[in-house]
Order: C-alpha cells, then structure tokens, then sequence
C-alpha cells in the first residue's frame, strides 16, 4: 500500500494519470460531438475553410504591413529628436488606449467621410488591423532594441564605431533575436482581433459561421467548429513561440 | 466639421460612457477575483492543480472575446448584460491569472523553503511572505490587463448593449456625423484608460510606500 501512495507521489506516474484522464475527457468529447447532426453542416465545410484562411491571410499581411509601420515609429520613438520623439509616443498611446473596434469603426465608417471616397469593406479590415498590429508592434520593437544591455553600445563606441554602425551590428542584431517570440506572440492577439472585422462586413471566419448558421441553423455544430478554428490557429501559433522561447508568457 | 452635435448628443454620449465605465469597473472587478483565484491555486506545488488552471487559460486565452460574448448571447440564450459580463470575466481572468501565476513565481522560491522550514503550512507562507510580495510585481501588468478591458468592453456593442461604441455608431447614423461622435468617443475611452492607469499609479505608490 505504502508503495502505491509513494508511486502516485512520483511526478511521472502523475503524468500517466493526468494523460489517461485527458484521454477519457477526449473520448467524451468526441463522443458528445459525433452525436450531434452534422448533415446540415457538412456541405458548407469549403465555405468555412476559405472563412478561416481569410481570417489568417487578414493576419499575416496585416502584421507584415503593420512591422514595416512600426519600425520607424519604433525609431522614433527610441532615437528620434526631442519633438518627434513625443509625437510618436503620443500617437502610438493614443492608438494603444483605443477600442480595437473603435479603430475598425474609424477605418471603415469615419474615414470615408473626411477624404469624401467610400473604402471596400476589406480594405477597411487590412488597414485597421494594419494600425492595430503596428502600435503594437513598435512597443515590441521598442523593448527589444532596450533589452539589450547599455554596456554594449557602450562597449561599441569605445572600440570607435559610429553611432549608426552601433546600431547596425550591435544593437540591432541582438535585439532582433530577442524580440522574435513576442513578434510571433502578437500574431497570436492579431488573429483574436480579426474577428472584430465581422463587424463592418468582412467574410472572415466567425462571420462565415454565422452565415452558415443564418441558413442552417445548427448552432450547437457550427460554434464547435468556431472554437476549434480559432482555438487550433491560436494553440498552433503560441507554440512555435514556446519552440523559440520556452519560458516566454504570452501577455495578450 | 459640426461640433455643435456632441453637444445635442450629450446624453447619448453620457450613457455611454457610464454603460462603458460600469460594465469595465464589474468586469474588472470580476475577473480579478476569478483570475487571481485561479492563478494563485496554478502557482500551488500541486501537480493536478496547476494542469486544470493552465487547461483554463489556454483554453480562454485562444478563443477571441467576441466568440465568448456570441456564444452566451445567441446560442445560450442569455440577456445582453449578463452575456457581455461573463464573457468579459472569462477572457480577461485567464490574462489575469496568468499575471498573476507569474507575479507569484517571480517571488524567490527561497522565500517559500524559509518558510516551510520555519514550520509553516503552505498556505501560511503563501498568505503572509510570498502574496505581500507579489502584490507589488502584479500591479504593472495588471494595469495593462484593467486596460485591455475598459478597451475590450466596446465589442459588447456589437450585441447592442449601449455603451460609447454603440452610441457613437448611433449618431453616425442619425446625423452622419461619425467624425465628431469618433472623435468625443475616442477621447473619452483614452480618458477612461488614463484615469485607471492614474489610479493604479496611486495604488501601486501606496503599496510600495509601506
């Protein structure tokens, strides 16, 4: 008896009794879920597909376009002059501390009105999660080019290079390998955010579910898939961060 | 440009901005209490304990807000409120348990062995060495999350509960002046955000001062 307890004490016969109640969890599931009617959804199955590749294609380009954004504003905000450097702070705060779907709302419905020329629906979307991923993505920028210890710019300018080749193949190097985590990391609330964009009309992914469900209604069935959409997408991302960083805490 | 409109709206915009700031300050106040339960039981020794938390925040963690607030709103069926509220608590407690899980674990783990050496329980230790200390390290990163949800209630616009999003959308509609109602919106949620990170700023002083 004694050697039982002291057994299920040990960390890998925990382990053994943590997998094998998943396993049962999993068989559940997956019982519960074939129990339910799939006839009326399964038809819509390229539908819902093209929804969610929408959905990454929304972030992937909306996070390349918003780096690109984000590394002068990150400059700027780091290396830039005295004026400059209080304009950019101030316009990467103020974006920050705005609703993501006021952001989208302004692209769309607000923007139209002061430039006189209606936007496309998805061209709305690109452009706001754009502005989202680039505020975002300068504050990374920015804690990656401090994150590298003040001693070895230091060090550099010692050695007698110049402010910029500093940067170049000092700073910038490293604080590239230090950043890359969370750069992926923001893709992960990027592709949160896209389901925003079903508010002004984008056919991404939690707006072809509830078309879908509009026509079919199976609620029960359609909203299974959306969570394991965006579930498996997110889970998917977070772990190529955990394959980079395996201690790195994905804060939003 | 008619600024003259904000004025003629300024009930419409005031409800708003009070439906915004009760549903931020319940949410807030609810997925703190959820979140930090939950993160304090996944900093325990306890193996079973720390899978079941880390299952509840990834699981809330991948699944966007708007998916949440839909599913209590339409598929179960629930009032506009209550829906946006829980779906508000759950996402943001899982962010929060996170802060707060690693607040925790960022007290030195020698603190714990000194501790349980000197003939304390755990839950002693934890109480009065290793919270007083996490306290302080937690109050950054919460700001941040207290943010996000003042931020993140604008989505429950979007199933028509009327707060600064909704009104703004409102006036756009009536009047087409959605630059102006933008504008005074966007002003008032950067307010909003600056008057929590102001207070916290005030606590943490507190907290550090003792």
């Amino acid at each position: 008896m004694t050697d039982l307890r002291s057994m299920v004490r040990s960390s890998r016969a925990k382990l053994l009794v943590w997998r094998i109640g998943c396993a049962i969890v999993l068989v559940l599931a997956l019982r519960a879920v074939l129990g339910l009617d799939w006839s009326a959804v399964a038809p819509s199955w390229l539908f819902l597909l093209t929804g969610l590749g929408r959905s990454w294609l929304l972030a992937v380009v909306s996070i390349v376009a918003g780096g690109l954004a984000a590394a002068p504003l990150a400059l700027a905000r780091v290396y830039g002059p005295p004026g400059i450097r209080q304009a950019a702070t101030a316009l990467i705060e103020c974006v920050r501390a705005t609703p993501e779907l006021m952001i989208v709302f302004w692209v769309y419905f607000t923007l139209p009105l002061v430039t006189g020329d209606q936007v496309t629906s998805w061209n709305a979307a690109l452009g706001s999660l754009s502005v989202i991923a680039a505020v975002y993505l300068a504050e990374v920028f920015r804690a990656g080019l401090y994150s590298v210890p003040r001693g070895q710019s230091e060090a550099s300018a010692a050695t007698g290079l110049s402010g910029f080749a500093t940067f170049l193949y000092v700073v910038l190097p490293q604080a590239v390998r230090n950043m890359v985590p969370a750069l992926i990391a923001q893709l992960v609330g990027l592709f949160k955010t896209t389901s925003l964009v079903y508010a002004i009309g984008v056919m991404e992914f939690f707006r072809s579910i509830t078309v879908t469900n509009n026509a079919v209604f199976a609620p029960y069935e359609l909203y299974l898939v959306l969570a394991l959409g965006y579930f498996v997408s997110c889970f998917a991302i977070t772990r190529v961060v955990r394959w980079f960083d395996p201690k790195y805490q994905l804060l939003e | 440009m008619d600024w003259h409109i904000l004025w003629q709206y300024r009930a419409a915009l005031w409800d708003g901005l009070m439906t915004t700031v009760w549903i931020s300050a319940l949410a807030i106040v609810g997925s703190t209490v959820v979140g930090v339960v939950i993160g304090c039981l996944g900093s325990t020794p306890s193996f079973f304990l720390r899978r079941l938390t880390s299952v509840y925040t990834e699981l809330l963690r991948n699944l966007p807000l708007l998916v949440k607030v839909f599913f209590f709103y339409f598929i179960l069926s629930m009032p506009t409120i209550p829906a946006a509220l829980l779906g508000l608590v759950l996402h943001q407690s899982a962010y929060i348990a996170d802060v707060t899980g690693a607040g925790v674990r960022s007290v030195a783990r020698g603190q714990l062995d000194a501790g349980l050496s000197l003939g304390h329980g755990y839950w002693q230790v934890f109480r009065y060495v290793i919270l007083p200390q996490a306290v302080r390290i937690v109050i950054p990163p919460m700001t941040t999350q207290y943010v996000s949800v003042i931020k993140n209630s604008s989505i429950v616009a979007l199933i028509a509960v009327q707060d600064l999003t909704y009104q703004t959308q409102e006036i756009n509609v009536e009047t087409f002046r959605g630059f102006e109602a933008a504008t005074a919106a966007t002003a008032l949620y950067v307010v909003v955000a600056l008057a929590v990170i102001g207070s916290m700023t005030l606590l943490q002083r507190r907290v550090l001062a003792r």
